[in-house]
């Protein structure tokens, strides 16, 4: 029980949610254009740098699966239908305090792809008002619609969308809505990397800077050769100081020993993580971290191989992961005009995305990434990977931080699960704030 | 070794909160081993203790009234240090250095601060350990807990040890604190179904593999064995003490040995202990081993020489490490079941078996042997009458 939220304030929001649950669907909303190549290859252009410069491949005739929302988006003058659920919540949640918005997951699932020429109209309902929670933004509701899109009356998508409504902890001036909430998500803080950073001396200087440089660096004896990790300044093999020399290992090794950490909390990680201690094919360990990996992913003797993770501009933590199922890293450069363009692509208006001194007003650092484009990097990154013949069935995405212009974005991916034809991937997006987005991909061959 | 002696044994209360300040308990838990000696503050001229105790020497001699120190020292490595105090005092006690040295420790673990939480200043400090922690807590292995899970994991791989087996150790010490009053676990024995059930900490280990939390403070009194001799309480005969750091020690993560799942700092205890006694594994009749956390029973069962490498999962089988079995281990219960108190109150306890007084008395006359932490540069002893 939250000492914030009287009981009848309470009462008040689940009988509004069970009202909105009874009223079922809204009525069908028309896309204003039917699924044409224009709005594609802008959508391409923007989304995807690798396939953009004109020399990419045939113009497609279907439409990238994670376009689906871009379709029925109202538009740089549209407004909601008084019918839509979720305005409505959200109208409920306003009178009562819970005026801010962060979205927090977008689930999309494909039934199938859709043709050029196609006309698509969208109805949502309200699906579940959870709360009050206690969050790290204030406490709130989460307030989850789907939306299901519909080609002549045939359902071919859905969408669950996830929004906590809460009341910041300082009474701030109630907002509206926006039309696509800003990504920043209630659990943040939790995605924030180690705030512990080693001790960097004389002796171990040549190791971080080689983790700052993209490389995993071993001592190594210049009078006899023997490699040794952690580093020193003696060598314990033949006696002589060190000189700082090194070898830069092959960045590869297997899980020699893991740990599953569960509690208590560690600070700037998420829980559980795995910890592997890694032997290295030079013959020495290291521990590091397995971000994103399942613990049932991981075993004694898994080939790993080495990443990166970059803490802040003074320190860089190796860490490792399953060198089967990787997916190459994409590193999306976050321009001003990334964000601008993809945000048009997907017709979002939002001006948190294209203005950035009124988006720099309501208290963000710049103008930032929108969701349709998060779910569109997430989609391409993996499809591209997978090739034309995958066929992305669903796209399950959790928004942590926000991706301002400015920023790097590196997209991570890692097959999780195969059955049968079918194939799981999780992709991690990671910027300079922490997570930005961790998603399953489910793609079927 | 039989120069000195154990004379005098105290504690406070184990609790979760004492409600006084540590020095404050190490006082006590001095002045009730010195009662216990029938000795006087005025007597004591040597104090040992923790680096990791907050009481400096020359804090619980103000505070005792004791007048004069011509001995005092700290060992380090945390739990590791318990029985290296007395190694340290009955060397005192042979070199003429002091004539009755109290070692203590005294913390409030469970109120104040937990050793289970993430530290995250043990990574700033400007020191070697600073630095080495610098190699595992920025990655995330930030607990002892942690530390301990990274061994364990590999021992079970290696020996196809399970969590059952970690369980069976919980399982001796919790019944053995269910009969001893002092124990914060007195009439809660607990079930191997009860500790699977129990939640992760740091897979492999389980919440009932990891030790308590505990107010309290334990002290001990070593004089010479002559002088021991001329006061009221049997006295308990240092017959071996030793110390051990092993090969790329690191605390807690010697992670970088050609071996991961011995730990050769208590191996080369062993030796010592043995030999220093005249003694073997087959004459112990109850050992007190440190166990702050599961695994490091059994593989201290190994390096001890009970049991083979890799074996002391079938060493254990059956309740042979409970009262009874074939080497009753921790009979007042351990870390697990009585207290934490940094392997303190298992000197204490071994004492009391020596003079025939623990409420879980193991029948015989025969040595007794305690350990101190594991996975650090660690201790022992050997006690007889």
């Amino acid at each position: 029980m939250t000492p914030e939220t009287p009981v009848a304030a309470q009462t008040a929001i689940r009988a509004a949610a069970d009202g909105l649950k009874v009223a079922g669907e809204s009525r069908a909303r028309a896309a204003r254009d039917p699924v044409n190549l224009p709005m594609i290859r802008n959508w391409i252009e923007a989304i995807d740098p690798a396939g953009a410069d004109g020399a990419g491949p045939d113009d497609p005739d279907t439409a990238p699966p994670a376009m689906i929302q871009v379709w029925t988006m109202p538009g740089l003058r549209g407004t909601r239908a008084d019918d839509d659920p979720l305005g409505q919540m959200n109208q409920v949640l306003d009178d009562l305090g819970y005026t801010s918005v962060v979205a927090t997951n977008c689930d999309q699932a494909y039934h199938r792809y859709l043709k050029l020429g196609e006309q698509l109209s969208v109805r949502a309902r309200l699906l579940d008002v959870a709360g009050p929670k206690r969050t790290a933004l204030g406490v709130g509701w989460f307030v989850t619609t789907r939306s299901t899109w519909f080609s002549a009356g045939e359902p071919v998508a859905t969408m669950d969308f996830r929004v906590l409504k809460y009341r910041p902890p300082e009474a701030a001036p109630a907002t509206s809505a926006p039309a696509t909430p800003a990504p920043v998500s209630p659990t943040s803080t939790e995605n924030l990397v180690s705030p512990m950073r080693p001790q960097i001396t004389l002796d171990t200087a040549f190791f971080w800077a080689g983790t700052a440089a993209g490389e995993l660096r071993i001592q190594r004896c210049a009078s006899c050769g023997a490699l040794r990790h952690p580093p020193g300044p003696m060598c314990p093999s033949c006696g002589e100081p060190s000189d700082g020399g090194y070898v830069v290992a092959a960045g590869t090794g297997e899980v020699f020993s893991y740990v599953v950490h569960h509690h208590p909390p560690v600070p700037g990680k998420k829980l559980p993580m795995v910890v592997a201690l890694v032997r290295l094919p030079e013959g020495v360990r290291m521990v590091g971290e397995m971000p994103g990996v399942r613990p049932d992913q991981v075993r004694i003797g898994l080939p790993v191989r080495a990443t990166f993770a970059q803490v802040d501009d003074d320190l860089t933590l190796p860490a490792w992961r399953p060198a089967e199922g990787a997916l190459p890293d994409r590193v999306v450069d976050v321009t001003p005009t990334f964000v601008v363009s993809s945000a048009l692509a997907t017709r979002d208006f939002y001006y948190v995305h294209h203005d950035r001194d009124r988006a720099v007003a309501s208290g963000a650092r710049d103008i930032f990434i929108n969701i349709l484009t998060t779910t569109g990097l997430v989609q391409r990154y993996v499809s591209d990977w997978a090739g034309p013949d995958a066929v992305v069935k669903t796209v399950s995405i959790r928004l942590g931080v926000p991706c301002y212009a400015g920023d790097t974005l590196t997209l991570s991916g890692q097959v999780t699960a195969e059955e049968g034809n079918e194939q799981a991937v999780s992709v991690t997006g990671r910027c300079g704030l922490g997570d930005h987005v961790t998603a399953t991909v489910r793609i079927a061959r | 070794m039989t120069a000195a002696a154990i004379a005098g044994i105290g504690a406070t209360e184990f609790s979760k909160d004492s409600g006084r300040s540590e020095l404050r308990l190490a006082a006590e838990a001095v002045r009730a081993a010195l009662d216990d000696a029938a000795l006087r503050p005025s007597d004591v001229d040597g104090l040992v203790t923790f680096t990791m105790d907050s009481n400096a020497e020359i804090a619980v001699a103000r505070e005792l009234g004791v007048p004069h120190l011509s001995f005092f020292s700290q060992v380090g490595y945390g739990g590791g240090a318990a029985c290296a105090t007395v190694h340290q005092a009955a060397m005192a006690v042979a070199t003429g250095a002091a004539s009755v040295v109290v070692c203590y420790r005294a913390l409030n673990e469970r109120s104040g601060r937990r050793f289970g939480r993430v530290a995250a200043g043990a990574v700033a400090t400007p020191t070697t350990s600073g630095v080495d922690n610098g190699w595992h807590y920025p990655m995330g292995i930030a607990t002892p807990a942690a530390t301990v899970a990274m061994v364990a994991r590999r021992y079970m791989h290696c020996f196809g040890a399970t969590s059952e087996d970690f369980g069976r150790v919980t399982v001796a010490d919790r019944r053995h604190a269910a009969t001893n009053p002092h124990a914060w676990f007195y009439q809660r024995p607990v079930t191997l179904a009860e500790h699977q059930a129990s939640r992760w900490i740091a897979e492999p280990l389980r919440l009932l593999d990891c030790c308590q939390e505990s107010d309290g403070a334990v002290a001990v009194v070593v004089t010479s064995l002559d002088r021991a001799r001329d006061l009221p309480r049997r006295p308990a005969v240092v017959r071996a003490a030793a110390q051990g750091a092993g090969p790329d020690q690191f605390t807690m993560t010697s992670y970088y040995r050609d071996d991961l799942t011995g730990l050769p700092e208590m191996g080369l205890v062993a030796r010592q202990l043995w030999r220093q006694a005249g003694i073997g594994p087959a004459d112990v009749r109850t050992a007190v081993l440190y166990d702050h956390f599961t695994p490091y029973v059994l593989i201290q069962l190994e390096e001890l020489g009970f049991c083979g490498r890799g074996e002391a999962r079938d060493f254990i089988a059956g309740g042979a490490i409970e009262l009874g079995g074939r080497l009753p281990v921790n009979p007042h219960g351990g870390q697990l079941g009585e207290a934490y108190i940094h392997g303190m109150n298992g000197i204490a306890e071994a004492v009391r078996q020596v003079r025939g007084t623990a409420v879980n008395q193991v029948p015989g006359d025969g040595p007794v042997l305690v350990t101190a932490g594991t996975g650090v540069p660690t201790s022992g002893l050997v006690l007889t009458r």
